[in-house]
């Protein structure tokens, strides 16, 4: 045997994200002469881009990415290679398709925007009036009132929920899923109907924002207590017992240990949960009456959210209409930007210190 | 009253149907180790949930029998298993740190979890630390997550957060079996000056270890579906050295199990 010879290495260096040449040659090629020989094709015969993407990029980007591997690792780097094409191929397929999206709301949405879009109201606004006057700022009213009485019911109800089928002993557990799960595939409208007939037809209160609320509350309970469910059985069952272990009482024990444990699953139940109701707009129509003015009381009077003032002045057609109806949906789009923002930093675990001594 | 800080009358210890332990006497006297051995199946961890009411906790269990701690019924009427377990502290085989707190935190948890008001907790955290035999290696870096630590220290670090409970008694749940030597030799060390104040029943799967740190031995066996029950059970030395049941001197030098 000859003396070992040493790689001289810096610390921390990575030593399995060096590929060798092999490696890097073959992804060299497999990039960029596909597309190349794609972009001359296109050029040459003027063919639709997306047919063209199908029919001539995709085949030949995948005979590359099969060659490719086979060049770098042999018989078992083919399949490796065309995976690998395919995996890459749809991710940018539908990244490419949200950006899309999202950049056509940002891009018709910001027709409309204005300082006064965001605080102004509808009451002078017809389907003729110009974007000068007029905006979107009781149906942000709305949606925060609406969506916040819903979160406030809610939340403590799905949690509390979510609880009882993980915590406690398994009494009736099986009616409460089935019951949640029947509850998650109630249609939103059938939601609105019910609050509308049992509670708007029979006289006992008029279109307010507070039975908007109440028709969005069994949309959003079964999301959050079935993921606050999921995210509390994660925690380990040997975590309980060791707080158990040392005497808590198990409410301490569940506040103490299993919360905590569990934070940032909650956090996502309730963020779910309001993603699942903050673009409803059936059920509002039935018991809102979309209304034009800014009304914070939620017990009286109509109101309106974003969606829902999306869906009237789409409906109404006329050009400024339709940008108005952009412009909301790029409030919207902001709205629940910030709102998943402000939860995810406010869920974060806390950054335990380095050396406290 | 009895003599023993520790005793149990019948133990007898159902799943469902399953009947797993069958009249289980034994008696537990103050400062003195206790190791239950016996072949994987056979009851001891079971048999050593009863003695803090954490038994309870699975569903479907079920018991008969009593257990008698300074002689009074600890299954009694509104006896609150809360009152129980923080008397009777318990360390389980897997390191159970909770993840969310620092290791100062870990310490404190017990008193914190369960409400107890005490004088004491000034140096609760050095002292705790400082019986479990990793105060020095930690005293550094007390705000750091417990998970943070190696599994040998996270074991240590739920002994310790026991002890700041000071309980009477403390169970051990195989508390090396995921452990190296040298964390098994300090947990050991451990156990031995524990033992001068708390009484202390031990699970373990080795021999070695049994002789070295118990001073009373139970083994116990179950044969193919038949609930477990305690074959032999006398002083250390006598089980290892000298045991009455041919069984027992099968098992414990490695015969069978």
């Amino acid at each position: 045997m000859s003396k070992a010879t040493f790689v001289a290495r810096p610390k921390r260096a990575e030593p399995w994200t060096r590929l060798g040449s092999k490696v890097r040659l073959a992804s060299l090629l497999t990039i960029l002469v596909p597309a190349s020989i794609f972009a001359l094709f296109l050029f040459l015969t003027g063919t639709d881009f997306m047919a063209g993407l199908v029919t001539v990029f995709l085949p030949l980007q995948l005979l590359f990415g099969a060659w490719a591997g086979f060049y770098a690792f042999g018989k078992r780097g083919i399949l490796d290679g065309l995976l690998l094409v395919i995996t890459f191929f749809l991710a940018f397929f539908v990244l490419v398709m949200l950006a899309s999206v999202l950049w056509s709301v940002i891009e018709a949405g910001f027709r409309a925007m204005s300082p006064h879009f965001i605080y102004q109201n509808n009451v002078y606004v017809s389907g003729k009036t110009g974007l000068e006057i007029g905006g979107a700022g009781h149906a942000i009213v709305g949606t925060s009132i609406v969506v916040g009485i819903t979160s406030l019911v809610t939340v403590p109800l799905g949690v509390a929920t979510a609880v009882y089928l993980t915590e406690t002993r398994d009494f009736g557990r099986g009616t409460v899923r089935t019951l949640l799960q029947a509850m998650s595939a109630i249609p939103s409208v059938v939601a609105g109907l019910f609050i509308y007939s049992l509670l708007i037809i029979s006289g006992w209160s008029g279109y307010s924002g507070l039975m908007g609320a109440l028709a969005l509350i069994p949309l959003m309970l079964p999301t959050v207590s079935r993921v606050a469910e999921e995210s509390l059985r994660n925690v380990s069952r040997d975590l309980r017992n060791g707080a158990l272990a040392l005497g808590a009482p198990s409410y301490r024990a569940f506040l103490m240990v299993t919360l905590p444990a569990a934070q940032s699953g909650l956090v996502t139940a309730i963020l779910l949960g309001i993603a699942r109701v903050i673009g409803e707009t059936a059920p509002l129509l039935l018991t809102m009456a979309l209304a034009n003015g800014t009304n914070a009381n939620p017990l009286e009077g109509g109101m309106t959210t974003l969606p829902s003032y999306i869906f009237s002045f789409i409906a109404l057609g006329d050009p400024s209409s339709i940008a108005r109806a952009w412009g909301a949906a790029l409030v919207l789009l902001i709205f629940v930007g910030l709102l998943f923002a402000a939860a995810r930093v406010a869920s974060a675990p806390k950054k335990v210190k380095k050396r406290s001594a | 009253m009895s003599n023993y800080h520790l005793e149990t009358k019948d133990i007898n210890v159902w799943f469902g149907e399953r009947h797993v332990l069958k009249d289980v006497n034994l008696q537990f006297p103050n400062n003195k180790v206790t190791a239950l051995i016996g072949p994987s199946g056979c009851g001891k961890s079971t048999f050593i949930r009863t003695l803090n009411r954490m038994h309870e906790l699975i569903p479907s269990a079920g018991l008969a029998g009593e257990v008698l701690l300074d002689g009074k019924d600890i299954y009694g009427e509104a006896v609150d298993p809360v009152d129980v377990r923080i008397r009777v502290g318990m360390v389980f085989q897997k390191p159970n740190p909770f993840p969310t707190m620092s290791i100062k935190d870990n310490v404190m948890s017990g008193i914190k979890l369960s409400g107890i008001t005490r004088s004491d907790t000034a140096d609760l955290v050095e002292v705790s630390l400082k019986r479990a035999a990793m105060w020095n290696e930690v005293k550094d870096r007390l705000s750091d997550p417990a998970v943070s630590l190696s599994g040998g220290q996270q074991q240590r670090l739920c002994i310790a957060r026991s002890l700041a409970m000071n309980p009477d008694v403390l169970l051990m749940d195989e508390p090396c079996s995921a452990l190296d030597p040298g964390s098994t030799r300090r947990i050991e060390e451990t156990i031995l000056e524990l033992k001068e104040n708390v009484t202390i029943v031990i699970v373990t799967h080795n021999m070695q270890q049994a002789q070295r740190i118990s001073d009373q031995t139970a083994f116990f066996l179950a044969e193919d579906n038949t609930p477990g029950y305690v074959v032999e059970f006398g002083e250390t030395q006598q089980i290892f050295y000298g045991p009455i049941d041919p069984r027992t001197n099968e098992y414990v030098n490695g015969r069978f199990g």
